[in-house]
């Protein structure tokens, strides 16, 4: 009985030591833990209410002639922001009469062009004028990501042919503006 | 082991989904105004090299420099252009309108008809060039009325409105190359362009 109890004793003691070599051999890894931060543009919120840049009656109606003191206050997008490199390009279409859409007489036209500018991302503005041959402007690259206001304007209104041409009636003259934050690619 | 691939699965989705929706961002904005029908008409010109009898212009008052033969007493021939810088911005209707329907006696007037034989009014054309149209008022001087007549014009126009006044030698009320009561004669016409929606 003793050599026997001796035995137990030897095996148990034997058998604790194997499990104390597998738990060693078990620890694995690393596991990588892996994530990145796209680019992302936001073009921010438009804290001016109205998305719409209301000029009122567009002429001297003594004359007919396109008014001299057109203006409507700017619009402000906030909290724009760009996680990397981007650019900022502003696009705009000419009032043209809804309405009477049919081609201009001799001495009128339909068309009122001016210049749209989105300031503040860039160190120069971008702006687009409708009607010019090229808007080399309109497009404006910003090297680092950024969060800022965006101040969206119009002015410089002429007469579409001329300002010495007068415009047709109609109620509703109507344009827009379009401002685009871009990743860099 | 499957956790390995599915945390570099998860990190390859999200940045495709974030350039889908986020690399570009827009704002866009409406720029509104109208421009009202509206019509003017400037003040009289008279058109040089076509005045026949006339004294000339006198703010708007026309002056017939002799409106009587010495030797018949009756009409002497007399005719104007005069011309206004215009414009409508709307389709409009033009229309003229004569006050008396002819010259008439303006101090002198009475009921009372002219001796047999003697006029009291004269008449006369009115003819308006405007926007390519043309417009004629006959003013007869059969009754003492307004009369008027109008033409629509379906674009806008600018330019000149071109008024002549023609009064032939010898025309009266009464017959051609009555004599004419002494007196003083007028008429007031008025060109309107009213914008038509």
């Amino acid at each position: 009985m003793r050599t026997l109890s001796t035995s137990l004793a030897a095996l148990l003691a034997i058998g604790a030591a194997g499990a104390a070599s597998a738990q060693t051999t078990a620890t694995s890894g690393p596991f990588p833990v892996t994530g990145n931060v796209p680019a992302l543009c936001a073009a921010g919120t438009n804290g001016s209410g109205s998305g719409s840049f209301d000029l009122g009656v567009l002429v001297n109606t003594s004359t007919g002639l396109l008014r001299n003191d057109l203006a409507a206050p700017p619009k402000v997008l906030t909290g724009a922001f760009c996680s990397s490199a981007s650019t900022i390009t502003v696009n705009a279409t000419p009032l043209l009469s809804v309405n009477n859409v049919a081609a201009a007489p001799s001495g009128f036209s339909r068309t009122v062009n001016f210049t749209a500018t989105a300031a503040g991302w860039t160190a120069t503005a971008a702006t687009f004028t409708t009607g010019a041959a090229s808007n080399p402007g309109a497009v404006q690259t910003r090297g680092t990501a950024f969060t800022g206001d965006i101040t969206v304007s119009i002015g410089a209104f002429s007469t579409g042919g001329g300002n010495a041409l007068r415009l047709v009636a109609d109620p509703a003259y109507l344009g827009s503006v379009t401002v685009t934050l871009a990743v860099v690619s | 082991m499957r956790a390995r691939p599915a945390l570099i699965l998860a990190g390859l989705l999200l940045p495709a989904a974030a350039h889908a929706q986020g690399t570009s961002a827009t704002s866009n904005f409406t720029v509104n105004a109208s421009v009202p029908g509206s019509c003017a008409v400037g003040a009289p010109l008279l058109a040089a090299g076509r005045q026949v009898n006339f004294r000339g212009l006198n703010g708007t008052m026309l002056q017939i420099d002799e409106l009587v033969d010495r030797t018949t007493l009756s009409t002497n021939a007399a005719s104007v252009e005069v011309r206004f810088e215009a414009i409508c911005t709307f389709p409009h209707r033009l229309k003229i309108e004569t006050q008396n329907n002819g010259l008439w006696q303006t101090m002198e007037r009475s009921s009372v008809p002219p001796p047999e034989g003697f006029g009291n009014a004269i008449p006369y054309r009115a003819d308006v060039t405007w926007a390519d149209e043309n417009l004629r008022l006959n003013a007869d001087a059969g009754v003492r009325r307004t009369a008027d007549n109008s033409v629509f014009v379906s674009g806008a126009g600018l330019g000149e409105i071109l008024l002549r006044l023609e009064i032939d030698a010898g025309a009266t009320n009464e017959r051609a190359n009555a004599p004419l009561l002494a007196g003083t004669y007028g008429d007031t016409l008025r060109i309107t362009l009213e914008p038509v929606q």
